[in-house]
């Protein structure tokens, strides 16, 4: 990893691999629509060929994006420090964000049927302004759920008014 | 005057419920007058007409109910036909009370009287009642907060008599701060976009009259022409005598030609401020001063944010000073900034003339905007959060943006094109200037 994104004198904190997994299913199931409807249409128009190339086609950009997915996945990554929590993330488009724990407002964490299919969950911060997207998406679901109760007892001990 | 108790409660004006729904009254009268006139009431007068008859004996069921009284060291107003309220007012916490005249009520003589509360949602209003009175209450109001925070009287143990007290502190007088005269407030409407949008509607219609066209195109002029008038109209009614004094609670805000609005900021809820130099106003060298202030409501479930116009028009120096008082002393002006390093210009061809950023010990900084030229200042001690972003075009250009977050509202810090290495020492830095702030502030 570059300079700028270098971890702050903490070192960073993987995610889990769950995440790999359950991102890389949510693409495969995606895809087998997709290319199922776009399949079905050209069969119905008697494109037998054409319902080929499609497949073929399909097959390679599966493969592409699985691998995109799964490096995109591997990149999210935490720092916790004495007074604030780093999150990075991000392959193509790259991104830090430094909250301070005195500005957190709520911790939620959040498990659809998918994640907790693969027992992992999601750690979301909010402060006063919206464009502080701080999320930290496939935590093991004990790992979420220890970051939100320190975050939120830090929150409330260095709460700083607006 | 005299504080009203249990016994001596108060009512507001009886010409309330005229004050708070005149238009509709007059849009109902004017509806059925020649129908009344005729003698001949159709069904729709009828109903119209008993409509405003039960509003009326609600208004008046209404007026009855509400009364307000001092009990104890709590302003209580109770009102409600149906569902009885009793809101309490606690008089040592009222921040600040304002005295607002709606158009209506202004003509009729009438004044609502707006308190502020720290710490608290129970804002309260008193609508209406009668200017002198609303002033009168104002007094007295303050004047019992400010009792309730002197010391009490006490006696000197040896002798039993009261001890010398320290003197009453002295009441300061509101100090002017900032005061926006009419040719100023006229000068800048016309050099306004929406003048000059203006200009070119009626110039096309003209054109299109005198050439002959279809009646259906002129007719679409209209409703353009009006719109733009009528945002050029409102600003002057919003604007007109607009005032900024320094007062107790906080600097206040007084404008307004038909509707006397009057807005309090609490400096230390101030999140940051936005200095606007429109492209038309460079020849006067004339900009405008935004602020972000968040509300009094504190709370888990956020804030809300207000923007307010602090300076609507002014010479860039006198801007300069209002947004120095606004920061308590914090002086953008000797703020450092940069521009963009050149190989930026593959991302923002004329960045050069308007990207700017930096920061100091106590803000931050960032200027943007071609036409017209924003400063963004937000001071360490209200960053939300930082963060720095990097697309695959600026990773290969060696650049990234650098963002501070505030609360919702018209102010937002973006470094943007920062050099990869300057981005990671400013992120740094404000991480660890952001801390300080908010622990020394306490």
């Amino acid at each position: 990893m570059d300079e700028l994104f270098a971890p702050p004198g903490t070192p960073w904190q993987r995610v889990s691999p769950r995440l790999v997994s359950q991102r890389r299913l949510i693409l495969v199931v995606l895809w087998v629509l997709m290319t199922g409807a776009l399949v079905g249409a050209s069969i119905a128009v008697m494109q037998r060929t054409l319902a080929l190339w499609i497949v073929v086609v399909s097959l390679v950009g599966l493969a592409w994006c699985l691998r995109l997915v799964g490096r995109s996945a591997r990149s999210w990554r935490y720092a916790e420090r004495d007074d604030d929590l780093y999150i990075a993330h991000g392959i193509l488009f790259r991104a830090m964000v430094a909250v301070p724990y005195g500005r957190m407002q709520f911790v939620d964490v959040q498990s659809g049927p998918i994640d907790r299919m693969f027992g992992i969950a999601t750690v979301r911060l909010h402060t006063a302004a919206p464009g502080t997207s701080a999320v930290i998406p496939g935590l093991p679901a004990d790992e979420a759920a220890r970051l939100r109760d320190k975050l939120t007892m830090l929150g409330e001990a260095q709460a700083a008014g607006l | 005057m005299k504080a009203p108790t249990e016994e001596n409660f108060r009512r507001l004006s009886p010409l309330t419920p005229v004050a708070r729904s005149g238009i509709v009254l007059i849009a109902v009268v004017g509806a059925t007058w020649r129908e009344i006139m005729s003698g001949e009431p159709g069904i729709v007068a009828l109903i119209l007409v008993g409509v405003l008859a039960a509003g009326a004996v609600y208004g008046f069921a209404s007026w009855v109910r509400t009364k307000y009284w001092i009990e104890g060291d709590e302003l209580r107003i109770d009102t409600g036909v149906v569902m009885r309220q009793s809101r309490r007012i606690r008089i040592d916490r009222l921040q600040g009370i304002d005295i607002v005249q709606p158009f209506l009520a202004r003509l009729l003589g009438l004044a609502e009287l707006k308190m502020d509360v720290a710490s608290g949602n129970t804002d309260g209003s008193l609508a209406f009642m009668p200017v002198a009175e609303a002033n009168d209450l104002k007094e007295l109001l303050l004047a019992r907060r400010d009792a309730v925070a002197a010391p009490a009287v006490e006696t000197d143990p040896e002798t039993g008599e009261p001890a010398p007290t320290a003197p009453p502190r002295p009441v300061v007088p509101d100090v002017l701060l900032h005061k926006l005269d009419l040719r100023t407030l006229l000068v800048s409407l016309v050099l306004s976009f929406e003048f000059f949008s203006l200009i070119s509607a009626s110039a096309a219609f003209v054109a299109v009259a005198s050439l002959g066209g279809p009646a259906g195109a002129l007719t679409g002029f209209v409703p353009v022409v009006l719109g733009l008038a009528l945002v050029g109209f409102r600003k002057l009614s919003g604007f007109y005598r607009f005032t900024v004094s320094d007062t107790a609670a906080g600097l206040q805000v007084r404008r307004g030609l038909f509707e006397l609005t009057s807005q309090t900021i609490a400096l230390h809820r101030v999140q940051g401020v936005v200095i606007t130099e429109p492209l038309l106003w460079r020849g006067q060298g004339w900009a405008r001063l935004d602020v972000s202030v968040a509300g009094a409501q504190v709370g888990d479930s956020g804030s809300e944010v207000v923007s307010t116009t602090v300076v609507p028009v002014a010479p860039l120096g006198e801007v300069l000073r209002m947004s120095r008082h606004v920061l308590r002393q914090l002086d953008p002006a000797v703020v450092p900034i940069s521009g963009i390093p050149d190989r930026a210009m593959w991302v923002e061809p004329l960045g050069q003339h308007f990207a700017f950023a930096g920061l100091d010990d106590h803000l931050v900084i960032s200027r943007s905007g071609l036409f017209a030229r924003r400063t963004h200042v937000v001071p360490h001690r209200r960053v939300q959060s930082v963060r720095v972003r990097q697309g695959p075009l600026m990773r290969r250009l060696r650049l990234a943006d650098v963002h501070v977050d505030s609360p919702p509202g018209p102010v937002h810090v973006r470094m943007r094109l920062r050099d990869e290495q300057d981005a990671r020492r400013l992120f740094e830095r404000a991480v660890v200037l952001g801390r300080q702030a908010r622990t020394s502030a306490r």
